[in-house]
């Protein structure tokens, strides 16, 4: 081929650029953890050591630190997945009625960010100030002990529901996919339906399940918000805020080194539920006989518990998304935090929306947001997509290094590749890029970047390639191909993937909290965490209210364009 | 077109010479993994051969020696891809259109809208022109697929297994309708496909592959009757085979030789210019096969009798399949296939004479 040395020469350039983007920040996670310099401005290879290790391991704490994320993870895991498996199981396999307000209910879930929730939840449930609290307090007396938000439980409750909607969405394909014929094959060879689900039901699906948890696991061990939010005030500390709290906290200089070792547990972590996950995952496929025509299971018939059963997913929908907009909604327009009461309803005020705009920070932490999260949703769908194309379409030698390149961000909480770039920032510093919002769009760029690519990969593979063909024996030459066929077949994904980006984005606030320096790069996530700390409640439930509903509406549209891409892969060769 | 590829370290295709003849329905025949495939796409320009000529009707396409290559969209050809490669974000009107559109010369939306309804009248889809392509029946994707290909009038038109992937019964209606179309176009026509009967029924000329080359190229009828090696004969129908040496080589020109076989001696075609002693295996078709009536002679009444070519055999099964019966015979240690009409009263366990034709008892180089 003529082009032969030019298709070479740009998986070579994309190669190495990845290759720096998730390796060098690693590189100094790394480093930085043998590091006995106090800033990491003085880190020299004359400094280096094993300090930090012996100090974090050493010390007691962290082994409570440790009890407690075990708890706080296999708790919400486990609360979280008998939730989305039960409404899965509902909607899938059962007559319950209104199956349609779950399965568009349960996805419109993830538009709520999960900073939000919880502080929605400290709002009805915190000890001193929860509205839920009071009114218990007004009907039982004083001394009726509170429901504590503060909590480990709290934690479980709160991530629980947060992990249903993915959880959820996993699980349906996979008792849809099941093939009816082998549960009345174990039926008519005598076994009673208890034994047949147990032997035959349940072994088909359990590498999928399991393959769900492990993801599961993973999510809730990387979130930071949620402890965050509802740990850290209480001082009880799971992985994620306890590196955030040796950096960022305001008694203590912060010792960076030994945030870093604390690290490194995610890192061995990452590595290990990759591993399990992907061998769970292939697994799994190789179940995926099951998969295929498009029956529909047999439905168990609920009879009297239809209704019953109903109000229980609509409970769900209710705690999961309406009641925090509701607290919102009615936080927002109160002059201080109060119970709902007649009185309360009177004095109801926009002063909160006007303290908006005269906090000054809100116009600048807006339009640092838009930028931030605009340029890393396009540089996110421009990568995954060069990415995948040298992966799916080339014969590039580096190709599958460069797949698993691009996935390993995946297994790294944002709060470790914050700190990642942080150290490779500041030792970059002939690049002006720390305390800027590119640093953040850099860092958010390469985490999502597993999310892109893997998209991104299955689209490509939808594509036929004899798409493409019929377009040039029709006559049109490369590029009128591309312009054509190729890129109107790709749009769905690449908006999909684009708006998926920002609607992370613009709410995750690992990476921003460990890249923030000031004003200059302040973005709406952390302005809302530092109004939360001031207590500017009312504020935050302004602010959060707009959020929500324009998350909201980007949700409606990803579902819209969900849509589209199915009725194209219909066609799909 | 001719040309000779050769790709990576296994060879997919190697030193093939085919010509296709103006208007003819030419087709590459063979198993999965024989190489017809590539051809066909050398042909469109989808792959380059590594050494070799390829020509449309005048114009050279590619050449190695040259080191000319002609791209595919700038080929007189028109293509359908065994996916039928339906555009899915186009509607049917759209997907015909394309290669219109994509013409150097431009053509006013009149002159599209008028060869495109013609296109579609010509596969009988008027009327679905709005329909959006991934709405269409698996049947209609293929016709669909073919009105694109023509829309052009190209002077070749490609089919890679453009049935296979209809069911049995629209396969059989469509195999007619599809040559027809073409030859009522005159259009030269390369075909490719696994499917004998597909490959029997419609062409001019069959071109039987295997493992890259061509073994046999020649119209029908003589692909059947006269295959020129084994692995023809055994692709091709159900086929008898039997070793033996030969005994007699003819003197004159469309004389029979004699060939000894474990079941008897046979007179049979030679092949030319074989030996006396050479091994060769003798072909014949089970429907070319003659059940003697009369009740079985002593075996060896057959035996004092070689010149009519009769052998002693019994019937082990007999298998009805509609249109015909299929007995299988114990001969000799070996069984032989024969097809009688249904009407035939064979039971199994009967001692019986088959009577194979000398003229259609061809023997082949082993």
């Amino acid at each position: 081929m003529d082009t032969a040395a030019r298709l070479q020469l740009w998986p070579h350039g994309l190669f190495f650029l990845v290759l720096f983007l998730v390796m060098a920040p690693l590189l100094f996670l790394v480093l930085g953890s043998f590091s006995t310099a106090r800033l990491p401005g003085d880190f020299s290879l004359s400094t280096m050591g094993v300090a930090n290790y012996f100090k974090v391991y050493s010390d007691p704490g962290t082994y409570e630190l440790l009890t407690n994320t075990v708890i706080y993870v296999a708790g919400s895991v486990a609360l979280g997945i008998s939730l989305a498996f039960s409404l899965a199981w509902l909607v899938e396999r059962t007559n319950m009625p209104g199956k349609i307000w779950v399965y568009a209910g349960v996805p419109m879930t993830l538009a709520v960010p999960g900073m939000l929730q919880a502080m929605a939840w400290v709002l009805l449930l915190s000890p001193r100030i929860g509205m839920v609290n009071r009114i218990l307090k007004d009907l039982f007396g004083p001394e009726t002990p509170p429901i504590n938000i503060y909590s480990l439980g709290g934690m479980i409750f709160l991530e629980g529901l947060r992990l249903v909607p993915t959880a959820f969405l996993m699980l349906v394909p996979l008792l849809r996919s099941m093939d009816p014929a082998l549960e009345e094959a174990a039926a008519i060879s005598g076994a009673r339906p208890i034994s047949a689900a147990r032997k035959i039901t349940f072994r088909l699906l359990a590498p999928g399940l399991v393959a769900v948890m492990i993801y599961q696991a993973m999510t809730a061990l990387e979130v930071f918000e949620i402890p965050g939010i509802l740990g850290l005030p209480a001082g009880i500390y799971v992985f994620s805020t306890k590196i955030y709290a040796i950096l960022r906290s305001a008694t203590f200089l912060p010792v960076y080194g030994q945030a870093n070792a604390l690290a490194m547990v995610y890192l061995v972590l990452a590595v290990v539920t990759t591993y399990f996950y992907s061998r769970m995952i292939s697994r799994a496929e190789r179940y995926t006989i099951i998969t295929g025509k498009g029956y529909r299971p047999r439905q168990l018939d609920l009879r009297g518990w239809r209704y019953p059963a109903l109000g229980l997913a609509l409970l769900f929908l209710f705690l999961a998304v309406v009641l925090p907009f509701l607290v919102f909604l009615y936080t927002s327009f109160l002059p201080y935090l109060q119970a709902p009461s007649l009185a309360a309803l009177s004095g109801l005020t926009l002063k909160n929306y006007r303290l908006l705009i005269e906090y000054g920070e809100v116009g600048r932490a807006l339009t640092n947001t838009l930028v931030m999260v605009l340029v890393t949703a396009t540089a996110t769908t421009l990568l995954s997509f060069f990415v995948s194309l040298v992966v799916v379409r080339s014969s590039f030698w580096g190709r599958r290094l460069l797949d698993q390149l691009a996935f390993m961000p995946h297994a790294i909480p944002g709060i470790v590749m914050g700190i990642a770039f942080f150290w490779l920032f500041l030792k970059l510093d002939f690049l002006p890029l720390y305390g800027t919002i590119w640093a953040m769009s850099i860092g958010f760029t390469v985490s999502f970047l597993s999310y892109g690519t893997r998209s991104m990969n299955a689209a490509l593979l939808q594509i036929h390639k004899e798409l493409e063909e019929a377009a040039y024996v029709s006559g049109a030459a490369p590029r009128r191909m591309m312009w054509r066929i190729f890129f109107p077949l790709m749009l769905p994904t690449l908006a999909g993937v684009w708006i998926w980006v920002i609607l992370h984005a613009v709410r995750v606030a690992g990476i921003p909290l460990m890249l923030y320096e000031g004003p200059s790069n302040q973005v709406l996530a952390i302005l809302i965490w530092n109004m939360w700390d001031e207590g500017y409640v009312g504020a935050v439930a302004a602010i959060g209210n707009l959020l929500m509903i324009s998350l909201l509406l980007l949700t409606v549209l990803v579902r819209v364009a969900g849509f589209r891409r199915h009725a194209v892969q219909l066609g799909g060769a | 077109m001719h040309y000779q590829t050769e790709r990576g370290s296994v060879h997919a295709v190697r030193g093939i010479g085919l010509e296709v003849k103006p208007g003819q329905f030419y087709t590459l025949l063979g198993p999965s993994g024989c190489g017809k495939t590539t051809t066909l796409r050398c042909v469109a320009g989808l792959e380059r051969p590594q050494e070799g000529e390829i020509r449309i009707g005048s114009d050279l396409v590619f050449s190695s020696a040259r080191g000319l290559s002609i791209p595919p969209y700038k080929r007189d050809i028109g293509m359908v891809f065994q996916s039928y490669a339906i555009w899915p974000h186009m509607t049917v009107f759209e997907n015909v259109a394309f290669p219109l559109r994509e013409m150097k010369r431009r053509l006013s939306q009149r002159e599209i809208r008028e060869r495109v309804h013609q296109a579609l009248s010509l596969v009988q889809l008027i009327g679905l022109e709005d329909r959006p392509a991934p709405f269409l029946s698996g049947g209609q994707q293929q016709r669909l697929a073919l009105a694109r290909a023509l829309v052009r009038e190209p002077r070749v038109l490609l089919l890679d297994e453009p049935l296979s992937n209809l069911d049995a019964k629209l396969r059989e209606e469509t195999r007619f309708e599809l040559r027809d179309l073409v030859k009522r176009l005159g259009i030269t026509t390369l075909y490719v496909t696994h499917d004998q009967l597909e490959a029997l029924t419609m062409s001019d000329v069959v071109a039987v592959m295997d493992q890259g080359r061509i073994v046999q190229e020649a119209p029908p009828v003589e692909i059947y009757q006269s295959p020129r090696e084994r692995f023809v004969a055994n692709f091709i129908g159900l086929t008898n085979f039997l070793e033996g040496q030969v005994k007699r080589v003819p003197t004159g020109n469309g004389q029979l030789g004699e060939v000894e076989t474990p079941s008897g001696l046979l007179q049979c075609i030679l092949p030319e210019g074989v030996a006396a002693g050479e091994t060769v295996v003798i072909v014949v078709r089970p429907e070319d096969v003659n059940l003697l009536a009369g009740p079985a002679c002593a075996s060896a009444d057959s035996r004092s009798d070689p010149g009519k070519n009769v052998l002693q055999g019994r019937v082990e099964a007999v298998i009805f399949m509609g249109d015909t019966l299929e007995c299988q015979v114990g001969v000799g240690g070996k069984r032989m296939r024969v097809k009688l009409h249904p009407s035939s009263t064979v039971a199994a366990g009967e001692e019986i004479r088959l009577e194979l034709p000398a003229r259609r008892c061809r023997a082949l180089r082993t």
